[in-house]
């Protein structure tokens, strides 16, 4: 008697009930770690009805600090896209002294707690900082101030784009850039023609990371903003305070509104792979 | 374009990949550079690209000194040994990406870009791929794309990195074949890199073998072939037999019975005994023992497929392969097990490597 194909065994891999139970334990884990948490923050946001959802998302200070959250994340994110893509054409394609130091330095914001990155900006430009005479002398406030916050923004979130593109240009090597220059390509064409066209789809993930991080720091920036409501209060800090004088529908609101920014990247990136899945592949070949 | 090279050196930390190499390179020829991996030959391809710089010495092109000619500058198509094709372009815009790329000034205008590139790919035989990624050919196809990319710069000269390395042995063979009447009907001074002896020898108009950052020999391949310069170039140009030897008062001698050579013999001493296939004389034993001069020896294993015959023969518990024609194994009526004599006439002999 033939045997019925889907009942079979595959000819390699583990038997039906080590599979689903695999499976099962997957999605058990993330339905408690992660599905469950993103729904209660939607279901607190929405407890007291879409109005008070909105009231809390219009209050000026709200707004000021979703405005001044995107703002960080429209200088954070450029400044670190130069600064990933430079970092790792150096690492993947030359070699110099120090290389290890450079790849060693770009892990630190990752290696050390945010609260010490924004301490570090404060013992450089706090009123008692090293910094701190000369700026005050010349009226620039640094600390406790939009340029602090940015400032500590940027360093916790260097690694993210580099990090990205270093084991990928590392794999890709210097070929295509040598044929490049070997057909008559100057330097820039080289870069705009050949090397940024194989890295794209790695500096895109990047900088999504890069956008998601910089949106959602709390600690290096808690430390650096001075909380000063309607001025240096990014969206996470709003959520803190908002909670801590248990406006809850208000911090829940602000809360759902980052883990709804956060989403889009998501879906951003689910979109942009399945619409170039052709290309993607093409470029990991 | 004639290439000459003088005293170029090389060095990367410790490891010699060249250690002054001068060669010249005749205007349109097809010249291998042959050589076992870590020989210094790809190392050399690189420095007359302009790829790397050479720690001493000077390349020049048709006299002129290339130092401070940028590789970008030195227009001269490579071709390298993954093919390094841009992933994501056509196989059309990869051809065209050198004459898009030039200054405004010297740019054709995109009419005749695209004239060019259509030229450049029935050439290669692919303009129904034109439109293709490069992932989508096959290895064959990758490397002509690859060539048809060099040369839409009109280079003055050619240089191919392994170009054969990467594809199966058929492919490669009808690839080789057909780069060599390409190289017939544009005449461009070409030189390509390869450990292969046999394409080294049949598609090149000179050889050039070369081994750890040095040039051994430089020649037509039948004249490394069949005289070898040394013992080193014997050995890789391959199929050969070695027996070990010594030279005493100018005779060679095995197991102390004298071997008789047409060449001439070094120094008293160790030696080794080279001896190709093809070169060994096979005859009919006597009844009567061996004449004199000759050996004698058994048959171990026979291949009898094809126009030629492949013989093992055990010489006093020496491994020896000959070669020969099937009519010529009919008429010594050899089979396995049976004894024949074997001539050394054609052997030659070098000291052995102390």
């Amino acid at each position: 008697m033939p045997a019925d194909p889907h009942s079979r065994r595959p000819a390699v891999g583990e038997g039906p009930v080590t599979r689903l139970a695999l499976i099962g334990l997957a999605i058990l884990f993330l339905a408690a770690f992660l599905a469950l948490p993103l729904a209660a923050v939607f279901s607190q946001a929405l407890a007291k009805g879409v109005g008070a959802f909105l009231t809390g998302l219009a209050d000026p200070d709200a707004m000021s600090a979703i405005r001044l959250t995107l703002t960080i994340a429209a200088i954070a994110v450029p400044l670190n896209l130069v600064f990933g893509v430079a970092a790792s054409w150096a690492i993947a394609k030359f070699n110099f002294r120090g290389k290890s130091l450079l790849l060693a330095l770009i892990d630190l914001p990752f290696s050390v707690s945010p609260v010490i990155s924004g301490l570090v900006y404060v013992l450089l430009f706090g009123l008692h900082g090293t910094f701190g005479p000369w700026l005050r002398d010349h009226g620039v406030q640094i600390i406790f101030a939009v340029p602090g916050v940015v400032m500590a923004t940027v360093f916790v979130t260097f690694p993210f784009v580099a990090r990205e593109l270093i084991p990928l240009m590392q794999e890709q090597g210097v070929e295509d850039e040598e044929a490049a220059i070997v057909l008559g390509a100057s330097g820039w064409q080289t870069f705009r023609l050949v090397t940024l066209p194989n890295i794209r789809w790695g500096l895109l993930y990047g900088v999504l990371l890069c956008n998601a991080r910089a949106m959602g720091e709390f600690g290096a920036v808690s430390v650096v903003s001075g909380h000063i409501r309607g001025k240096t209060n990014t969206m996470p800090l709003h959520v803190e305070i908002l909670y801590n004088e248990y406006n809850f529908v208000a911090a829940f609101a602000v809360a759902s509104l980052l883990a709804l920014l956060a989403l889009v990247t998501l879906a951003a990136k689910a979109a942009l792979e399945w619409r170039f899945a052709d290309q993607i592949a093409a470029a990991k070949r | 374009m004639a290439i000459e090279i003088r005293n170029v050196e090389k060095t990367f930390g410790a490891f010699t990949a060249l250690g002054g190499v001068s060669l010249d390179v005749r205007s349109g020829e097809l010249l291998a550079l042959l050589g076992p991996s870590g020989s210094g030959k790809t190392t050399l391809l690189r420095i007359i690209a302009g790829l790397d710089h050479a720690d001493a010495g000077e390349v020049s092109f048709d006299g002129q000194d290339t130092r401070d000619r940028a590789a970008r500058d030195r227009k001269v198509g490579f071709v390298f040994q993954h093919y390094a094709l841009f992933r994501h372009m056509t196989v059309f815009d990869n051809v065209a990406f050198g004459l898009r790329v030039k200054k405004k000034a010297e740019r054709p205008a995109e009419m005749d870009i695209r004239r060019r590139v259509d030229q450049l790919l029935t050439m290669v035989q692919l303009s129904h791929l034109a439109s293709r990624y490069p992932s989508q050919l096959s290895g064959g196809q990758r490397q002509r794309v690859a060539l048809a990319r060099a040369l839409a710069i009109e280079p003055k000269v050619l240089l191919l990195d392994e170009p054969f390395g990467a594809l199966d042995a058929k492919v490669r063979k009808d690839l080789r074949k057909w780069l060599r009447h390409l190289h017939d009907d544009m005449h461009i001074t070409s030189i390509f890199v390869t450990h292969d002896q046999e394409e080294a020898l049949e598609l090149a108009d000179r050889v050039v073998v070369m081994n750890h950052g040095r040039i051994i020999q430089v020649g037509t391949p039948a004249e490394v072939y069949d005289h070898p310069a040394d013992s080193f170039v014997f050995d890789f140009l391959g199929g050969v037999s070695r027996l070990n030897g010594v030279i005493e008062q100018g005779v060679v001698r095995l197991d102390g019975k004298a071997v008789r050579v047409d060449g001439a013999v070094g120094a008293d001493g160790p030696a080794v005994i080279y001896i190709r296939p093809h070169q060994v004389e096979l005859g009919v034993a006597p009844a009567g023992g061996v004449p004199e001069g000759k050996w004698s020896a058994r048959v171990s294993s026979l291949h009898a497929a094809g126009p030629v015959a492949r013989l093992e023969l055990d010489l006093a518990g020496r491994a020896l392969e000959a070669q020969l024609s099937r009519d010529r194994l009919s008429d010594l009526a050899l089979e396995v097990g049976s004894w024949c004599t074997v001539d050394f006439r054609h052997a030659r002999v070098f000291p052995a490597k102390s």
